[in-house]
């Protein structure tokens, strides 16, 4: 018997070729975008769970209370972290790092020549780091590995890289020395597996946090500061969380002075929420994905699976439909209902395990595709078993809906009927039915196609909106000695290709996360008044450099030591509600020092275009000034190699780097292109799923109606009208999914725009067009089957009776 | 007595009205007999043998099958004595397009759960007894349509039933083809087998022992 429908299933899946086809390809592609997503999701929202103490860990936040606002800050001052672990014995560990932040490294090879290296994931930690984490080890002690200060432990690529003569012997690193900026010999005390893709933790390289400390003096020991130190405690319990956040509130005064202690307060976070909280902003080094993300990707996700298993069963419904004779005539020779249910079941099954297998095969091959394409956030999927098991259990549902619903529907044939084919007659319910599910899909393909039509756009105005300053053809590039800068200036402009050379702190726009904050009030304020403030370091080329536009005052005249004129923005003013021509000349106090206003710029965005423009001091000041801007004629390689060449004669003990700013600032919508490409790729594959169900119910509809076609044919209707014929009811439906989808993607990205200060607004044309689209693919798509249909021989059709 | 109809009557509602498509049929059938089922088209030939053959329900009267009344049977037994007893060959042949030959006369024995080597066997009978043996693995398609009402009278003849139901049997086939299978039914008909055959043609119905006449769903 088994034999027999196996048969049966193979040579009606030969004889569909062409629907088996569009069958087994788009629900594989449905399951496997569905499995990606998943696989993404749940990665996403597995950030630091793998840690055995994650359950217990906490970071320690920091919530800076100004005047206006309310600053949230995911890093400590250095000192806490000591502080807490002598004050607090009820807390299990205390442990703090500084960084990741970019090192040199230099070691010597055989012929003792010195090869340098430039390591951007560098982080300084202390020995509790080791045993709050959990750490592969390769090599060495985690007991012991960082207690002496000059030690380093690198991770398995980077031993491989420095060492490369090593021979997976790792044990024969161990003990060898690397030099930190061509000065500190450090020895490697441990070699490591990298951390896990799914980790807040970046890094290669850890260095004892002492030796941090040693260096940075100032910075250690202040508490006021926001500087980069990341603390974790581990409790014993989730009990001991909040009576220790509320000893913290009371204890803290013991070292804050008493105006920062009014502003500060600290709280704990658990290390499982980090990856998935917005509040705190993405941690030094790493990314953050809003758990809101992760809920519309599963939810998208779902959408997908859904339409393609519905679009499943609507084609291998309508197949099997076309299948009534063989129905009929198993009836009437003594099969019985459950005989033929399980037959349909067997052979539908078949087709669902095949696309399963497919599945598989696509969701490895796309998996692959990720971890190689969204290198901005260093993803690491990986297939397991586990997600093998996913994939049979999406299986398993699809079978119950997909193999036996259209079994038991047909099943239920009366053997006359079936022969006779009058089962379409009474499949008017049937057909309603198979109406709702195409009015359903598209309704999902048209928010696609609209949300990506609005993402676009938006995209299309962070790049075309004036940011308030010039940012074409510049190279970025990092000035290590600040008493270098006038001769590498004037070399730099020597050349043709090279129009203006400026120094400063950071382009006008905050890139690659960074930026200098302060705060700032009138003198006769009091410390509790202060708002916060951008400080931005330029110097007196830098206006003009940018293009930025005075509104009143002047330009610096020269940068100072002790810095003593500041340029403000428009935003800053409003603090005051001083007019430009009222600003000039009064006094400013900031964290780092009095000056008087001597120029007010129009407002340029100084963040991105998802935040607001914020109040920024241009200071003239010798410090900070670590970075060079040069515009270039021409981006060719030419200028940028002579670039590299002055700058490596110029700071002839460094490793030149450099960077376009466009470049830079594109990054920082590395989320939105995130969003943009996955709206891109999701609409094209809901339009294909879409599109599939209804060529293949197209297909069925017009096998179905030969014979309908036959006759109009012979009364005389013109290929058009027999277009139209089958055409137009499937446009109506079309049409009412626009009008259902428009009223909810208009909301849904409502929502999604409201996230961005600058936005532009949604459009009926935008709608429309997103309507037409679907509109215009869903004709072309109908057309297919009816031209086919419209243009045979009606004889054909009627003689098969 | 194999089988007999008392008072049948069948109709659907139309416009509010009853519209007969049987009105009190009464006959009955005995073993060996070999009746044709006459009447225009619309008279209600096809209906009665639907009827006859329990493919069909009636809405009044009683109908005896070998002793078992089928009216008061559940669906489920009365698809079992049909498979039992019952074959049926029918004018569109009716074969299953994607089973060869062999397959398409295997498959009534396969609900009949036969085993495998009875079914080669009985398969093997068949196809020895209409000489399509060198046809056994053509698929319909490839089939005149002579040679498929072959096939179709082998598959309702394999399980042995007592009766065969055919509902214009020569209907599509010329005439030449359309004696080759009469002869047949007759053959099968000496050797016991009871044959009910609806049909249009004087000449078939001169093949059978007894005519019933419907004319409006009436027994003339």
């Amino acid at each position: 018997m088994i034999k027999n429908y196996i048969k049966i299933a193979w040579r009606n899946l030969l004889k569909n070729k062409v629907n088996t086809a569009i069958n087994i390809f788009g629900l594989s592609i449905g399951i496997s975008t569905c499995m990606v997503i998943l696989i993404f999701v749940r990665y996403e929202s597995s950030f630091d769970h793998y840690h055995e103490k994650a359950e217990n860990t906490y970071r320690v936040v920091q919530h800076n209370q100004l005047p206006d606002q309310t600053l949230y800050w995911n890093t400590t001052a250095y000192p806490l972290a000591s502080a807490l672990r002598n004050d607090f014995p009820e807390i299990d560990m205390v442990t703090q790092t500084a960084g990741p932040v970019s090192r040199e490294f230099s070691i010597e090879d055989e012929e003792r020549d010195l090869i340098r290296f430039e390591e951007s994931h560098v982080l300084f930690a202390d020995p509790f780091f080791l045993k709050t984490f959990d750490i592969e080890w390769i090599a060495g002690d985690f007991n012991t590995a960082l207690s002496d200060i000059n030690s380093i432990i690198l991770t398995e690529e980077l031993a491989n890289k420095y060492f490369p003569e090593h021979n997976e012997n790792y044990q024969s690193i161990m003990g060898k020395t690397i030099a930190l900026q061509s000065k500190d010999p450090l020895k490697v005390t441990g070699v490591i597996k990298s951390a896990p893709g799914n980790s807040n933790q970046r890094y290669n390289i850890l260095i004892p946090y002492e030796f941090f400390k040693i260096n940075n003096p100032y910075f250690s020991g202040n508490w006021s500061g926001n500087y980069q130190g990341t603390t974790y405690v581990v409790l014993q319990n989730e009990e001991l969380r909040k009576p220790l956040e509320a000893k913290i509130a009371s204890w803290k005064k013991k070292y804050l002075k008493p105006e920062d202690d009014k502003r500060i307060s600290y709280f704990l976070q658990p290390l499982t929420e980090i990856h998935n909280e917005t509040l705190y902003g993405s941690s030094p080094g790493g990314y953050i994905l809003p758990s809101k993300v992760l809920f519309t990707a599963s939810i998208v996700a779902l959408f997908i699976l859904v339409i393609a298993i519905v679009n499943f069963i609507n084609l291998l419904t309508a197949q099997s439909i076309s299948r009534s004779k063989e129905v009929g005539i198993r009836k009437v020779l003594g099969s019985k209902r459950r005989d033929l249910i399980r037959q349909f079941i067997f052979e539908n099954s078949i087709i669902i395990i095949g696309t399963l297998c497919i599945s598989v095969a696509i969701v490895s091959a796309l998996l692959h595709q990720l971890n190689t394409n969204l290198s901005i956030i260093d993803l690491k999927l990986q297939f397991a078993w586990s997600h093998i098991g996913l994939i049979l259990l999406i299986g398993c549902f699809t079978i119950l809906l997909a193999a036996i619903y259209p079994a038991i529907v047909l099943s239920a044939y009366r053997p006359i009927q079936a022969l006779k084919n009058r089962i379409q007659l009474r499949g008017t319910g049937n057909f309603n039915l198979r109406r709702s599910l195409i009015v359903f899909q598209f309704v999902i393909v048209q928010l696609f196609v609209i949300a990506a039509i609005v993402v676009a756009l938006q995209m299309n105005y962070f790049k075309n909106e004036s940011m308030g300053f010039s940012s074409n053809a510049v190279v970025m590039t990092p000035t290590p000695e600040f008493s270098k800068l006038e001769v590498f200036r004037n070399v730099l402009l020597e050349n043709n290709n090279i129009s203006k050379v400026s120094f400063g702190s950071g382009p006008p726009m905050a890139v690659h996360g960074f930026q200098l904050g302060t705060s700032f009030r009138r003198p006769e304020q009091t410390v509790e008044e202060s708002l916060d403030a951008e400080m931005k370091i330029g110097d007196v080329n830098y206006l003009d450099f940018y293009d930025l536009e005075l509104l009143a005052g002047r330009n610096f005249t020269s940068n100072k030591e002790t810095f003593d004129e500041f340029i403000v923005n428009e935003t800053l003013l409003k603090s005051y509600n001083w007019t430009p021509e009222e600003a000039i000349g009064k006094k400013i106090q900031i964290n780092e020092g009095q000056a008087t206003i001597v120029g007010v710029v129009k407002d340029y965005h100084n963040n991105s275009f998802q935040y607001e423009i914020t109040p920024c001091i241009i200071l003239n000041w010798e410090y900070y000034q670590n970075q060079a801007f040069i515009k270039i004629g021409n981006q060719n390689y030419e200028s940028l190699a002579m670039i590299k060449e002055v700058w490596e004669d110029t700071f002839t003990s460094s490793i030149y780097r450099y960077d376009f700013l466009d470049d830079a600032i594109e990054k920082e919508y590395v989320l939105e292109r995130l969003v943009f490409n996955g709206f891109t790729i999701f609409s094209i594959l809901a339009i294909c799923i879409g599109c599939l169900g209804l060529f293949g119910l197209m297909s069925f509809i017009t096998s179905r109606k030969t014979k309908e076609i036959g006759i109009r044919k012979v009364m005389g209707a013109s290929i058009l009208q027999i277009l139209s014929f089958f055409t137009k009811e499937f446009m109506r439906l079309v049409a009412l999914a626009f009008i259902i989808a428009v009223p909810v993607v208009y909301y849904l990205m409502n929502l999604w725009l409201e996230g961005f200060t600058y936005r532009i607004d949604i459009s009926i044309w935008m709608l429309l067009s997103g309507g037409l689209i679907t509109f215009i693919i869903s004709v072309i798509t109908c057309s297919f089957q009816s031209i086919k249909a419209a243009l045979a021989n009606p004889i054909h059709a009627l003689r098969e009776e | 007595m194999l089988l007999n109809l008392k008072n049948i009557s069948k109709w659907v509602h139309s416009g509010g009205q009853k519209v007969f498509l049987l009105k009190d049929i009464n006959f009955w059938v005995n073993e060996g007999d070999f009746i044709s089922i006459m009447g225009p088209s619309g008279s209600g030939k096809s209906t009665l043998l639907n009827v006859i053959g329990m493919l069909d329900d009636f809405n009044e009267g009683e109908y005896t099958f070998l002793d078992e009344s089928v009216h008061t049977l559940k669906e489920k037994h009365r698809a079992n004595l049909y498979k039992q007893y019952v074959g049926f060959v029918f004018q569109a042949y009716h074969l299953i397009d994607e089973l060869t030959v062999k397959e398409n006369l295997e498959m009534p024995l396969l609900y009949k759960k036969h085993s495998a080597s009875e079914r080669k066997s009985l398969v093997g009978d068949m196809l020895d007894r209409f000489n399509i043996v060198g046809k056994k693995d053509l698929f319909p398609a490839q089939l005149s349509g002579g040679q498929q009402q072959l096939v179709g009278v082998a598959r309702a003849l394999i399980a042995s039933p007592k009766l065969i139901l055919a509902d214009e049997p020569t209907g599509n086939l010329n005439s030449k083809q359309g004696e080759e299978i009469m002869e047949i039914f007759t053959q099968l008909n000496k050797e016991g087998v009871t044959i009910i055959q609806v049909t249009h043609s004087e000449k078939n119905m001169a093949y059978g022992s007894r005519v019933i006449n419907l004319l409006d769903g009436s027994i003339v």
